[in-house]
């Protein structure tokens, strides 16, 4: 099978995959880069579960070609959260609140949080609520993702 | 309270102790002092959760797993004459198991022994699976299936609820021939599926319904249905099982009851229960869809391995997931309530009809739970409930938050609100006039003593809503509004853990280790079968032995249950896990700690002692375990027969105020605030109790007005996450969530259930609220615009 070669920017990191161009990104990342906090719910653009940063901006992974992500693009995935001070507020701004509960869609929902609050850091509740309408949920009522991210929005630096 | 800060959660707790409950109190052992219960703290396993680490199923780094496809039958009912293999493909790359390469009898061990894990003779639904193919890649695997053609004489199918209850009212749904049925055979039983075919029946009867009617100055009736609801767990089912050098299997997948797969499945794997080893993996939300099902899951990887002597993976797509896997049971229930002037209820008399699908798998369990619900809450002498479980060739209906339950409550909550229309009473001031509280008996006969929310949590809910006011603005369909306003209440009652005496015969065992940590500090570590899927089970269970062996919570462990660990605890479902499982944990860890204050001579009262006198324990003595059953107070009485007396241990409590808004013109439904009061016994981390309430509140919101699935052709008519549409963060309303505690004193620290309650009676309170909005009473589920135009239309025409 014919194969692309890609490099990209990855959590910070510089990584090269050679990947049949139609191949989801999203199986790029969990099987080719093993970056399994990624995850498929629905596989059809629908749940969020899937949701990472490509140049800052959230996108679902389970609806984009590899070959459609040019070289040189950055991506950030919930591995890539860490990284950052404010991706590490974030996180325990989320612990704290009790946001996860099964967490299986919450790889997703932070990252929309994650670009959300580098957008606009000082979100009122209909812009979060809008920011995060493409992420499902079904644990949780979403009432504690919005304290999260409200609570991380108070301690939000500027970059 | 309203007013202050409308977009913000108002939480408190009110804690109020029965005078008559006092005494009990001081004999059970619940600790007073400031312990860890009831502390809001985050989740153990929280942080490996936001930080992506936590490892799902799929997530597993299995090298050389082979993955499983189901090929399944095209057709709803019918004689399977045979499977083609196509003689042209390759089949020495795959392996296909079909039921005659079964070692074991061809069943799945569900409540009855009848349904077959692969299709051998006949075919009952859409989907039933027929053979299985495992390859190295899913693409073979799935190629593979495609070569393998089914020859089946078709039959006529019976499909839908629909034509259940036309069959029940002509009286042609046959009951009593369940029983009739030989064991190990799924077939239908009662002759020709045409005629009707009844799963299970059971009624209930209390008094002389015939009797109160008669007596009764008006009889008010009504007829309430509900659709299917898919769980929707967003992540889909999953197993990997792992064939075992001593001819045993490993599972690891993502369910609730590990116990379950062992026992549904070995025998026809044709293995003894201790080659069959279950672990769960994190879970990725379940909502009951991962009690029995992934038993099934688990056959159709487990079978492929052992024969090929690979691992062995299956997880379910999304469109898989929802047209291949168990719901929520259609439902149809029929109420006829006597009443005398004077608001007295004096007989209330239920049909209480479930559509069951192909098979029984649990159902049974589920109409027992739905019937022990339908006419409960209320004071009434007689009371006459029926209940059937009606076969269909669809896929077999399962377990899902509530259980029954809140089929049940959406019946009987709206005919009390149609009960207190047709006498003239505010729906409200009815409910507070006939509310069972302590003292009163319930429909099985069971005299409410112990931990009775009631009336608390009505006249809590009333007073924070402000419903006598607001009820006095709804519209009732004011023409010319701009927008119609309605408020709708419903009050209900949740039986928490198993029914009857379930309890005691499921011997819940627990396990408790005390030994070294990596950190070289001692601690312990529960063992236990009892799975968090999300609900917080890991987090609020430590809490319970944390605070029980007076340690801190970093000195309890719990691991992910693995059958070949823990002892079985029971099933992690029917809101019995922090009730029952809590109180037996709490149990061991109080012998734990009582035996190292012997041992120390001295009483622990801080986790740094707990740590220096387990640490010279362990010196002296190296590792230990305590163990611990579960005991049920020995006054709990029950009949399974007759359905006569203590149906639960004990129940949760609940009152739900729905405030919706119409627009006339578009029909546009949008709920604005719930208020939601619970008694849930004693609260051991009220941070995640409230996480439980506002997720299930809103999966009830989807069930009351959104969350839309029929049966079209034998099939699901929603597929996929584009045509099942569930709540946004954009949905959901305003939440005003209050709990007052009335702890159950029987299972120190006295919880009660907590998970499928909210799940209950959004959907009544809701349907109530349109009622007072609209002037039309709506009694399907759920409640569309379209539905509306019907309901306004025909009233207008009258």
């Amino acid at each position: 099978m014919k194969t692309v070669k890609r490099t990209w920017v990855v959590n910070g990191e510089s990584r090269t995959v050679d990947v049949p161009p139609a191949r989801r990104l999203l199986d790029v990342l969990r099987v080719e880069l093993k970056l399994t906090g990624t995850k498929e719910g629905c596989g059809e653009g629908e749940c969020g579960a899937c949701t990472i940063l490509l140049n800052g901006q959230p996108v679902v992974s389970c609806l984009m070609a590899a070959g459609h992500v040019p070289d040189g693009s950055e991506l950030m995935t919930v591995e890539g959260l860490e990284k950052t001070e404010n991706g590490r507020l974030l996180q325990e701004a989320y612990v704290e609140k009790g946001a996860a509960q099964c967490g299986f869609c919450i790889p997703g929902m932070i990252m929309s949080s994650y670009a959300l609050l580098t957008r606009n850091p000082h979100p009122d509740e209909a812009e979060i609520r809008t920011a995060h309408a493409g992420n499902l949920c079904r644990c949780t009522g979403y009432q504690k993702i919005v304290e999260a991210v409200e609570l991380a929005a108070t301690k939000w630096k500027r970059a | 309270m309203s007013g202050a800060g409308p977009k913000r959660l108002i939480y408190s707790v009110a804690v109020r102790i029965l005078r008559t409950r006092v005494r009990y109190s001081m004999t059970t052992g619940v600790t007073h002092r400031k312990g860890i219960i009831g502390k809001g703290i985050a989740r153990v396993d929280g942080l490996e959760k936001v930080r992506g680490i936590t490892q799902y199923v799929d997530d597993l780094d299995m090298p050389g797993c082979w993955h499983a496809f189901v090929v399944r039958s095209p057709v709803a009912h019918g004689k399977l004459r045979g499977l083609q293999l196509d003689p042209a493909f390759d089949w020495s790359k795959v392996v296909v198991v079909t039921a005659s390469d079964i070692p074991g009898p061809n069943l799945f061990v569900m409540h009855d022994r009848s349904m077959p894990v692969l299709a051998a003779d006949t075919v009952r639904y859409i989907g039933e699976p027929m053979a299985l193919v495992a390859a190295p890649t899913l693409a073979q695997a799935k190629e593979a299936a495609a070569h393998i053609k089914a020859d089946i004489e078709e039959l006529p199918p019976i499909l839908t609820l629909e034509e259940l209850v036309a069959l029940f009212k002509d009286g042609k749904l046959v009951t009593g021939v369940e029983q009739q049925a030989p064991a190990g055979v799924g077939g239908f039983a009662g002759g020709t599926p045409a005629s009707g075919d009844v799963l299970c029946s059971q009624s209930i009867i209390k008094g002389d319904v015939e009797k109160g009617l008669a007596e009764a100055d008006l009889v008010v009736e009504g007829e309430y249905t509900a659709g299917y609801q898919e769980q929707l767990y967003i992540e889909p089912q999953g197993m990997i099982a792992i064939p075992q050098k001593d001819g045993g299997v490993f599972l690891r997948g993502s369910l609730q009851c590990p116990y379950y797969v062992v026992h549904e499945l070995h025998e026809a794997l044709g293995l003894p229960a201790d080659k069959v080893r279950v672990r769960q993996e994190a879970v990725g939300g379940a909502f009951g869809g991962k009690e029995e099902f992934p038993s099934m899951v688990a056959g159709y990887c487990a079978l492929p391995a052992l024969k090929s002597g690979k691992p062995v993976k299956l997880i379910y797509d999304r469109h898989q997931d929802i047209l291949f896997t168990t719901k929520r049971h259609p439902v149809w229930v029929r109420h006829k309530t006597g009443l005398k002037r004077d608001g007295t209820i004096t007989a209330i008399k239920v049909d209480f009809l479930l559509n069951g699908g192909a098979y029984l798998t649990l159902s049974d369990v589920v109409m027992y739970r739905g019937i022990l619900h339908a006419a409960m809450g209320y004071r009434c002498p007689n009371v006459d409930v029926n209940g059937l479980t009606g076969r269909t060739n669809v896929f077999p209906s399962g377990a899902f938050r509530g259980f029954g339950a809140p089929q049940a409550t959406w019946g009987m909550e709206s005919q009390i609100d149609r009960c207190a229309e047709a006498l003239g009473v505010a729906p409200h001031e009815f409910r507070l006039k006939n509310c069972l509280q302590v003292g009163d008996t319930t429909p099985t006969g069971m005299v409410l003593i112990d931990s009775v929310g009631s009336p608390t949590v009505l006249t809590e809910a009333l007073q924070r809503a402000k419903f006598d006011q607001k009820l006095k603005r709804c519209t009732h369909g004011k023409p010319g509004a701009k927008s119609w306003y309605g408020i709708g209440l419903s009050f209900f009652a949740h039986g928490s853990g198993f029914t009857g005496d379930g309890e005691s015969k499921i011997g819940t065992k627990v396990l408790l280790e005390l030994g070294w940590f990596e950190n070289g500090r001692p601690g312990v570590t529960i063992r236990v079968s009892s799975t968090d899927m999300g609900q917080g089970a890991f987090t609020v269970l430590s809490q319970i032995v944390a605070d029980g062996l007076c340690a801190a919570i970093e000195q309890v462990r719990y691991p992910l249950p693995d059958t070949s660990l823990a002892p079985n605890s029971g099933p992690t479902v029917a809101s019995r896990t922090t009730m029952v499982v809590g109180a037996t944990l709490f149990g061991a860890a109080q012998k734990l700690r009582a035996m190292l204050e012997e041992f120390a001579g001295k009483p622990i009262t801080s986790a740094r002692q707990f740590d220096s006198v387990a640490d010279k324990y362990l010196q002296q003595h190296g590792p230990t375990r305590v163990e611990n059953g579960f005991k049920l107070p020995d006054k709990i009485k029950w009949d399974q027969k007759t359905f006569r007396g203590d149906a639960y241990p004990a129940f949760a409590w609940g009152c739900n105020i729905a405030e919706v808004e119409i627009d006339p013109r578009t029909l546009a439904l949008s709920v604005r605030k719930v208020t939601a009061v619970f008694d849930i016994g004693r609260l051991i981390n009220p941070v995640l109790a409230k996480g439980q309430i506002e997720g299930g509140l809103t999966q009830a919101l989807g069930y009351a007005v959104m969350e839309k699935m029929g049966i079209r052709n034998g099939r699901f008519d929603a597929d996929r996450m584009q045509t099942y549409i569930i709540p946004t963060m954009l949905d959901v309303p305003e939440y005003d969530i209050h709990f007052v505690e009335f702890p159950y004193e029987f299972a120190a620290p006295g919880a009660k259930g907590v998970g499928e309650m909210p799940m209950d009676g959004l959907a009544p309170a809701i349907a109530n609220a349109v009622f007072q909005a609209t002037g039309v009473r709506m009694t399907d589920l759920p409640i569309t615009p379209e539905k509306l135009l019907r309901a306004l239309s025909a009233k207008d025409t009258k």
